[in-house]
């Protein structure tokens, strides 16, 4: 591991929430460091294309206005230090003396692993899809929405011929336009849910969620566009496998009016997002098990102060709930820790804190709506006994559950941990990313337990796999 | 081999260099990622697993590791990588299993 | 704790490859045997250790001088009682236990190492265990991934590896098959001794409080068990050591041995799936609870030089090493006692009250949970223990005061 370096703040991940937290750190006049594993600031909804591309019109919908103008203001800064392509692999304990925190970083170009320590730390990560596994899902050509939509944003690839759309997120329809947009073809818009759900979700809120009238209307008009493109969009139609044999030929849904195969190249899943949270965890900060899609939110006070002090949290990390409100927060965690740091006049500070507050407030009602109408829980497709749940280990639902069978031998309280321990899911490379929420979930059924109140894996260093090569990259002081 | 391609309307591209995907040439544009060079050019199987089914990406986005390949840039020594996160330049080689021992 | 155990034959404390396993021994004897562990089965050191079967003498035992080794060595003769166990295991227990006994190796990189590791060898065939040392060329010859700039290593073809996150709940469910109560999520927070030489303990479980009356009281509670000693006023001298572990992503078998250093804290091994475990003793450090004393309940956190001093000497020894994948480390607390033998038997002072811990009690624990459980039906200490009874540190509860 090579030198340190010393911020006042650090801070994990250049998406919305990132880039907002930056802004205010900055403008208080605290050295700060943002960090992403990406090669370009932005984050998962603004991933730019590479530097020497030129892309007329790039993500100019009203959608990403807030987000690019913030992106825009960002890339301005001078004063401060973004570690583009630099992965996070751990956060720990600081000096000993001094406190705060030290950040192994691992620079994906140079490579090695470098140390930075910093006096307080904003853990910004963001959040994933949310991985389902049903049969085939494993099939090259199978991938998340995030996948298909991040190609077309970037490098402007279309990942497929026939790309079909199947889940329960209305983000859905905008991929779909996306992918129309690029001169794609659109097998198919699955909703797994019937109308009368996404209705019966919309219908109570509407008076609060028409101050978000903004989204709605991109909603409405993107079903609209579709359907007007021939682009058949379908409720109450539910992924059953996906079929191939090198890469994905078809997949089979079904739905009221019985199965329909769809031929494609590229199926994309969109169920939700899980919080990223292997940092916060491995450091040690309280999280909780999310709604709808699960995963684990980190705590934080109103301040987006975490359970451990010097540590906060922003945007998605902190619960998901979509870019503005991953900007608000963002900005709320970069006053906050600006104030903690003497750095802000406390009285400003909370006046500006307050009036973010009252904006995230605003917006609640779209958020819990959105929620509630893309909640994947009761549509969730079933693996068969063969399915692997585990991608990395090649562990299927029948290793699964005889796993947790033997677990529940004499005990009831066991948690995901002791599950991996026998059968080893959850121990590749991701390292338990993909299929935790799912191990979860099957404990939970299994035992009859609430998925909130079954423990996940334990975080541990290193947050991404990095090469023992690259960390004994300094000779190391042997004890 | 699937119907991708790259999105030609609307997009400049930096002249492309050669990649060498698992010793074959593999023309790709400076800056897109690995992943995405590969993808555009219709390869999917990014491993088999170990029954020796085959693979594929599946976040682009760093989460979920399935694109993992070796990289080497020029002389330098071969590399972990995830492909989703490594930008292409000139005089770089992928493999998708492990190169021989040295 | 269900009802029809609360008067138990013996009562063990700890659901770790201790524990279970003199439970499955005792239920076989046919004992009454409750168990309560407070978390889960596996879930301490027995579940996060190497897993390495390693029957040299230690590193440990070498580094504190001559004497000490010599003392040490006396530990030979329980480690080939060991090699009989582990070679007996699965038939025992009627299942696989990922247990691969192809080889050891103990490398000396140094001709002053190489020095040490024939001392040791003559010592060890002296007392009957079979290493033999290998120079250089044989070495590589055995072992080509290894560096080609090792000196040469001490052989041993008993030693290997085994699976420590299914051992103890082998243990745990055929104990269960032979009738004794394994209760999770079960806390031992009070033990007296009563008048009439009955032990009367608390159990905080997940439905409430319990009190066990039982004649036998087995302590399998790893680096707790001190504490827990400290409920009946009694001393026992272990002390918890706070250590780390590092696991690579998987790759194609390269390396079918066990491997140690004479001169570096090291252990290595290739699981069956192909990743390998890195170990050998690196410590990692207690986390401070709020009063600032080491929170020992908790897993210790990783030091920074140690995780990387502990990966420079693997990726030196086997060079290959260095550009597979760290996937993963973590932390976990064993215990040492005072002259570094296992603690296993009866209390003098507090008849009824067993002990079972100490360091290296994977590659020890079925050979010892065995002898201990002859111990308690036989009523009198098993030979074989005679150099590992607690009473060797008498003098300890010279001052407890007992009914
Ligand atoms: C693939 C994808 C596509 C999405 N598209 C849309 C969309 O079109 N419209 C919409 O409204 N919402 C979209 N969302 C939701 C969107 O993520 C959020 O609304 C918004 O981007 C959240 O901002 P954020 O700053 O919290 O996180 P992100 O934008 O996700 O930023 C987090 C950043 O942290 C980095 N990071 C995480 N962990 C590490 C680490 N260990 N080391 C280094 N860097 C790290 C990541 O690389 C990432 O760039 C999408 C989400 C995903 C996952
Ligand atoms: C990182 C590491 C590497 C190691 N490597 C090796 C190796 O390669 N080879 C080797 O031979 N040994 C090794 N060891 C040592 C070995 O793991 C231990 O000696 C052995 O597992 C001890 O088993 P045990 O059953 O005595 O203790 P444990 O497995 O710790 O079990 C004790 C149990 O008691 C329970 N308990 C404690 N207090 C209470 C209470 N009040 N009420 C109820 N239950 C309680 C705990 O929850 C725990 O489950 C290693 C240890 C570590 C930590
Ligand atoms: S495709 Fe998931 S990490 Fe690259």
């Amino acid at each position: 591991m090579n030198a340190s370096m010393s911020y006042d703040v650090a801070i994990v991940g250049g998406g919305p929430a990132g880039m907002a937290a930056a802004e205010r750190t900055i403008g208080a006049g605290l050295s700060t460091c943002l960090i992403d594993e990406q090669p370009r600031l932005g984050g998962q909804i603004l991933r730019q294309p590479p530097p020497g591309f030129a892309v007329t019109g790039w993500q100019s919908g009203r959608l990403y206005r807030a987000a690019r103008a913030l992106l825009a203001r960002v890339e301005r800064l001078d004063a401060f230090d973004f570690r583009a392509g630099h992965a996070v692999l751990g956060v720990g304990a600081g000096h000993a003396e001094e406190g705060g925190f030290a950040l192994s970083v691992q620079p994906l170009a140079t490579g090695g692993v470098e140390r930075i320590d910093a006096r307080r730390v904003i853990v910004a990560g963001g959040c994933y899809d949310m991985p389902v596994a049903f049969p085939g899902w494993t099939l090259p050509g199978v991938m998340s929405a995030g996948a298909v939509q991040t190609l077309l944003k970037s490098p402007q690839v279309l990942p497929g011929g026939r790309i079909a759309l199947f889940g329960t997120h209305p983000l859905m329809i905008v991929l779909a336009e996306q992918i129309l947009a690029a001169g794609g073809e659109v097998a198919g818009v699955h909703f797994a849910q019937p109308r009368r759900a996404m209705l019966a979700a919309l219908g109570p809120r509407l008076p609060g969620v028409l101050r978000a009238w903004r989204p709605l209307l991109e909603g409405a008009r993107g079903l609209a566009n579709l359907r007007q493109a021939g682009v058949p969009v379908h409720f109450g139609s539910a992924i059953v496998r996906a079929e191939g044999g090198d890469a994905l030929e078809a997949i089979t849904l079904l739905r009221a009016g019985g199965r329909e195969r769809v031929a494609c190249d590229v199926a994309a899943m969109c169920y939700g997002f899980l919080p990223q949270s292997d940092l916060v965890r491995q450091v040690g900060a309280a999280v909780r098990w999310a709604p709808g899609p699960g995963g684990w939110e980190t705590l934080c006070d109103e301040g987006m102060r975490s359970s451990l002090p010097g540590l906060y949290v922003a945007g998605e990390t902190a619960g998901v709930a979509g870019s503005d409100v991953a900007m608000l927060r963002g900005a709320l965690a970069g006053v906050t820790l600006a104030c903690d740091a003497g750095a802000l006049d406390e009285v400003e500070g909370a006046r500006v804190a307050a009036a973010l507050r009252a904006r995230i407030a605003r917006l609640a009602p779209f958020t819990a709506m959105l929620r509630e109408l893309a909640d994947p829980q009761a549509y969730l497709p079933e693996p068969e006994l063969e399915t692997l749940v585990c991608r990395c280990e090649d562990v299927s639902a029948r290793a699964l559950d005889a796993a947790i069978a033997a677990c529940a031998e004499g005990d009831d309280g066991f948690g995901a941990s002791a599950v991996k321990l026998r059968c080893r899911a959850g121990m590749g490379l991701c390292q338990g990313r993909s299929c935790e929420h799912a191990v979860i979930r099957r404990i939970a059924r299994a035992s009859g337990r609430e998925a909130a109140q079954v423990a996940g894996f334990t975080a541990r260093f290193p947050a991404r796999a990095v090469p023992i090569a690259e960390l004994l990259e300094r000779d190391a002081p042997a004890r | 081999m699937s119907g991708a391609r790259r999105i030609e309307e609307g997009v400049r591209r930096p002249d492309r260099v050669t990649l060498r995907l698992d010793g074959a040439d593999l023309a790709a544009c400076p800056g897109e990622s690995v992943l995405a060079a590969l993808v555009a050019s219709g390869a999917r199987r990014l491993r088999d697993d170990r029954e020796g089914t085959a693979r594929g990406a599946f976040c682009n986005m760093g989460t979920c590791s399935e694109c993992t390949v070796w990289v080497r840039k020029g002389a330098a020594a071969w590399v972990r990588r995830r492909a989703c996160l490594v930008p292409v330049e000139a005089d770089l080689c992928v493999l998708t299993h492990a190169p021989e021992a040295t | 704790m269900t009802p029809g155990s609360s008067h138990p034959d013996i009562l063990i404390v700890g659901g770790g490859l201790l524990g279970c396993a003199s439970a499955w021994h005792l239920a076989r004897r046919g004992l009454r045997v409750a168990l309560v562990e407070q978390s889960q089965v596996n879930a301490g050191a027995s579940g996060q250790n190497a897993g390495s079967l390693h029957f040299q003498i230690e590193r440990r035992f070498l580094e504190q001088g001559e004497e000490a080794a010599s003392d040490a060595a006396r530990i030979v003769s329980l480690n080939r009682l060991a090699i009989a166990e582990w070679q007996g295991l699965e038939d025992m227990l009627g299942r696989g236990l990922d247990i691969a006994m192809h080889g050891g190796l103990m490398v000396a990189e140094t001709e002053a190492e190489m020095a040490l590791l024939a001392f040791k060898v003559a010592r060890e065939n002296a007392l009957g265990l079979p290493t033999r040392l290998l120079d250089a060329d044989e070495l590589r010859a055995r072992a080509p991934c290894l560096s080609p700039h090792l000196a040469g290593a001490a052989w041993l073809a008993e030693e290997g590896h085994a699976n420590p996150r299914i051992l103890a709940g082998a243990f745990a469910q055929q104990a269960a098959r032979e009738g004794a109560v394994i209760a999770c999520g079960a806390r031992l927070t009070g033990l007296a001794m009563q008048a009439d030489g009955q032990y009367r303990a608390t159990i905080e479980g997940l439905d409430g409080l319990g009190e066990v009356t039982t004649p036998r009281v087995l302590l399998a509670s790893g680096h707790w068990s001190a504490r827990l000693a400290g409920l009946l006023g009694l001393n026992l001298p272990l002390y918890p050591v706070p250590l780390m572990m590092n696991v690579t992503e998987r790759g194609e078998q390269v390396l079918p041995f066990l491997v140690q250093h004479v001169g570096q804290r090291l252990s290595m091994k290739q699981s069956e799936d192909g990743n390998f475990l890195i170990g050998g003793g690196w410590p990692s450090r207690f986390r401070r609870r709020a009063d600032g004393l080491p929170d020992l309940d908790r897993p210790g956190e990783i030091v920074e030089a140690n995780l990387l001093g502990n990966l420079a000497v693997a990726a030196r020894v086997m060079p290959g090493l260095a550009a597979r994948s760290l996937l993963r480390s973590w932390t976990g607390t064993t215990c040492i006692s005072a002259d570094q033998l296992p603690l296993v038997g009866e209390v003098g002072k507090a008849p009824g009250l067993f002990v079972a811990a100490g360091g290296s009690l994977f590659t020890l624990g079925p050979v010892l949970a065995r002898l201990l459980a002859q111990t308690i039906v036989d009523g009198r200490p098993a030979d074989e223990l005679a150099l590992f009874l607690p009473d060797r540190f008498a003098h300890l509860n010279a001052f407890a005061v007992l009914p």
